[in-house]
């Protein structure tokens, strides 16, 4: 299966402390992978490093490539411009701009070839409540309206892999069901996504393969139905219940 | 006392005020930077023109253009060398590096152009228009019309084209801007070259009225700093407002109470409202 996007012994540090030691993560064609790990696990400093974007200090190591070429010593921009599309946790729309202003910030990628293409009237469908909103600041959105922003707006750069931080994180339970089924209807169109994601049930429905970050390793991967009977993923985010061990 | 003429006079002294503060409109309003050299880019400006008319030969329309390229060029070198500090949008070093920054240009112009006042020849400065008991020049007429053009195309352009919504984005987060495709640098290189090449424009249309000096710059960017501020920070009609309200206000403020203290009234105006509207006189 075609590799989109890889890594190779890519390691993350703020000024001399290690918060990712030699990943290697790989994401196939049509395939969801899902990143998950406690807080301070290193998954957002991962995922800001595939995509050469930090709001601190990292001091990035090891290879990125997307569809086989190194775009490590690319800029966050440029990255996008290639077809890495990045949502990131927390503040990831702008506040005071309206929903149609932040969709037109993206600029369609001029090469095609090998890149999913969205247009804005096809966000409004997969995300009809967008669309009735498209007058409003981003200050004026709930969560989950803001996550469907920015997934559109990632959607309209016309990504090769679409790489998620958190898309849940502040959403009630039935948006987060919402949202990420949306996601996976994209991937069985054949977009590949990295999904990083705390609430591991959540994600433990919708992806293909699963790894398990600590303290800046991965420490544990497989396909999804495998992971999730995993004892340390059992253990430590599904508990008991999940397991339907009610005794 | 001439009301009618106190009126023209606040008009002619606001809308110089205004298009002087138009490049600043953009630089705090809308991508929230701050360059305290501006008063010293007007007075460079000024002298680019007359350089051009005076050394260079060229007519009034061409110098304007002259002045305006020269600037530009001169805000693209100041926007390299201050980028780190632009792109992480460190007000408080900005501030004292374009302060010092005007002092170095004040003190080079000095140099090259001398201490001597001149005055810019052929403009329409001469031109005096007479209705009655009211005077005003034909260039005051192009700097009222200018200004307004301008402000109009500067809102249209940032209010209704991509490229304003991306400069309103990285004003934002510049950091999040870069997930959108968007070169930051680039945009902010292309924001200070517009302030610098606005201020050329209005130093070009503004200082025909008045002899210019290479000392000239400090008061420039009081009031630009006044309009800007008194408009409400991202309110370009309101900085037009502001302007245009703040020259009225001089205007009857030095022919009823008194010339000398104009400058101070107009800050104590400024105090006054921000108390009232902490946010300038353009928000809701």
């Amino acid at each position: 299966m075609t590799c989109i996007l890889q890594c190779e012994n890519l390691t993350v540090q703020y000024e001399g402390n290690i918060a990712l030691s030699a990943v290697n993560v790989s994401v196939s064609a049509g395939k969801m992978v899902g990143l998950v790990g406690a807080n301070g696990a290193g998954k957002s400093t991962l995922v800001n490093a595939l995509a050469g974007w930090s709001r601190g200090r990292a001091m990035v190591t090891g290879k990125v490539l997307l569809e086989g070429q190194g775009i490590d010593g690319l800029a966050a921009h440029q990255r996008v411009q290639r077809g890495l599309t990045l949502v990131p946790e927390g503040k990831n729309i702008f506040a005071e701009l309206t929903v149609d202003e932040n969709l037109g910030l993206v600029r369609p990628p001029q090469d095609t070839a090998g890149r999913h293409i969205f247009r804005i009237p096809d966000v409004f469908e997969f995300f009809p409540r967008l669309a009735e909103r498209r007058h409003h600041k981003g200050a004026a959105l709930s969560g989950g309206e803001r996550q469907m922003v920015a997934v559109g707006r990632a959607l309209l750069a016309g990504p090769r892999v679409l790489v998620l931080d958190e898309p849940s994180a502040g959403l009630a339970p039935r948006l987060i069901s919402d949202l990420l089924s949306r996601i996976r209807l994209l991937v069985d169109r054949g977009l590949p996504v990295l999904l990083v994601e705390q609430n591991v049930k959540a994600a433990l429905r919708v992806v293909d393969h699963l790894c398990l970050l600590e303290r800046g390793r991965i420490v544990a991967e497989g396909p999804a139905d495998v992971m999730g009977a995993d004892p340390r993923i059992v253990e430590a985010y599904l508990g008991t219940l999940a397991t339907g061990d009610r005794s | 006392m001439n009301i009618a003429q106190q009126i023209v006079n606040g008009l002619v002294l606001g809308s110089g005020y205004a298009c002087i503060a138009l490049g600043w409109t953009i630089l705090l309003g809308v991508a929230r930077l701050v360059n305290f050299a501006h008063g010293q880019l007007y007075m460079l400006g000024a002298f680019a023109t007359w350089y051009a008319m005076t050394r260079l030969g060229l007519p009034y329309p061409l110098a304007i253009i002259f002045a305006i390229v020269a600037l530009a060029a001169l805000g693209a070198l100041m926007q390299s060398a201050m980028m780190g500090l632009v792109m992480s949008q460190n007000l408080t070093s900005l501030m004292i590096v374009t302060l010092g920054l005007g002092y170095v240009l004040q003190g080079g112009s000095a140099l090259i152009f001398g201490g001597n006042p001149q005055t810019l020849p052929g403009t329409l400065s001469r031109a005096k228009v007479d209705l009655g008991s009211l005077w005003f020049t034909w260039q005051d007429v192009l700097v009222l019309l200018a200004t307004l053009a301008l402000y109009g195309a500067v809102w249209l352009f940032t209010q209704r084209t991509r490229f304003g919504s991306v400069i309103r984005a990285v004003a934002e987060d510049p950091k999040l801007s870069e997930l959108f495709g968007i070169n930051a640098r680039v945009v902010y290189l292309c924001v200070f070259v517009f302030e610098c090449s606005a201020v050329a424009l209005g130093a070009a249309l503004v200082a025909p009225r008045s002899p210019i000096l290479t000392s000239m710059g400090f008061n420039e960017v009081i009031m630009t700093f006044v309009v800007v501020v008194l408009g409400g920070i991202g309110s370009i009609g309101g900085a037009l407002a502001a302007g245009l309200g703040l020259g009225l206000f001089i205007a009857f403020f030095g022919a009823f109470i008194a010339q000398a203290y104009t400058t101070a009234a107009a800050f104590a105006v400024l105090l006054a409202l921000l108390v009232i509207r902490p946010a300038g006189l353009a928000t809701k």
